[in-house]
C-alpha cells in the first residue's frame, strides 16, 4: 500500500486527496468519479481533523492500493480517541426544512458512494477502510 | 469558490462558482447572512458554475434557508447540475428548496 501521513487538520485535506487521486488515476478510475473521491475523503478527513484529537493535535495516515480493475482500496487511520463514524444515526429525511437537522450528512454521503466500508480499532488506531468507486447497482441508471 | 452578488428588485442573486468545501463553506453562509441582516428576503443561488459541494456546504445552504424561512423569505437554487445536484438529491435536500433551471425562472415566481 502507498501511504501518506500528515497533520490531522482541515489544511491537509487537499494534499491527501491529491495523493489518493494519483492512485485513482493510475488505477484507471473514470474522470467523473474523481470529484466523488474528493468528497468521500473530505468527509472522512474533516471528521478526523475535528474529533480524533481535540483539543490536542495528531497525525492522520491515508493509504491506498489497487483492489481490482478500476478499483481502489483506501484506509484512513488516526491515533486518537476511539471513534467509529459508522455508528452515527442516519439522517432523518422525514423532517421539513424548519426542523431538518443540519449535521449528519457527511457519513451518509460516504456510505452512499463507497463499497465495503468498515471500521476497526487496531491497538491505538482507528482505521476506516473502503473500496471506491461503488459497484453500479443492477437496474440503476 | 467565488461569490458574485447582484442586487435585483425582488431578490439578491448570488452567483457561486468553483468548489464549496470544509474550508470555505462558511464564506457562503457569511455572505448570505450579510444580505439577510440588510433586510433581503429572497436569495437566489445560481449554482451553474458550482463544481463541488461537500456536507459542510450543505450545512450552509440548510442554515441559510432556515433563517430565511423564519423571516418569511426563501433561498432559491438554480443551475444545479453534476456532483452538487447528485449530493442534493442523495441527501433529499432537493425537496426542501425551491429549485429552478435558471435564475430567470426563479425570479418569475417572486
Amino acid at each position: 500500500m502507498k501511504r501518506l501521513i500528515l497533520p490531522a487538520s482541515a489544511g491537509s485535506i487537499s494534499a491527501l486527496s491529491e495523493f489518493v487521486r494519483g492512485g485513482a488515476v493510475g488505477a484507471g478510475i473514470a474522470e467523473d468519479e474523481l470529484a466523488k473521491l474528493d468528497l468521500v475523503l473530505e468527509e472522512v478527513l474533516i471528521n478526523v481533523a475535528r474529533y480524533a484529537y481535540t483539543p490536542e493535535t495528531g497525525a492522520v495516515e491515508v493509504a491506498y492500493s489497487q483492489a481490482g480493475p478500476r478499483k481502489l482500496h483506501v484506509e484512513i487511520a488516526d491515533f486518537g480517541r476511539v471513534f467509529n463514524p459508522l455508528e452515527a444515526d442516519p439522517p432523518d429525511f422525514s423532517r421539513g426544512l424548519a426542523d431538518r437537522p443540519i449535521g449528519g450528512l457527511g457519513v451518509f454521503l460516504v456510505r452512499s458512494m463507497v463499497d465495503s466500508i468498515a471500521y476497526r480499532r487496531e491497538e491505538d488506531r482507528n482505521i476506516l477502510s473502503f473500496t471506491f468507486p461503488m459497484d453500479e447497482a443492477p437496474g440503476d441508471d | 469558490m467565488n461569490i458574485e452578488p447582484t442586487e435585483l428588485e425582488k431578490a439578491v442573486l448570488l452567483k457561486v462558482t468553483g468548489r464549496m468545501d470544509a474550508e470555505n463553506a462558511h464564506e457562503f453562509e457569511q455572505a448570505c447572512e450579510r444580505w439577510i441582516t440588510h433586510g433581503t428576503k429572497h436569495l437566489i443561488a445560481d449554482l451553474e458554475g458550482l463544481q463541488y459541494v461537500s456536507s459542510m456546504g450543505l450545512r450552509s445552504f440548510l442554515s441559510v434557508a432556515q433563517k430565511l424561512q423564519s423571516a418569511s423569505g426563501s433561498l432559491i437554487l438554480c443551475g444545479l447540475h453534476g456532483l452538487p445536484r447528485q449530493v442534493f438529491e442523495m441527501t433529499r435536500l432537493i425537496g426542501l428548496f425551491p429549485v429552478f433551471e435558471t435564475s430567470q425562472q426563479a425570479l418569475a415566481t417572486l
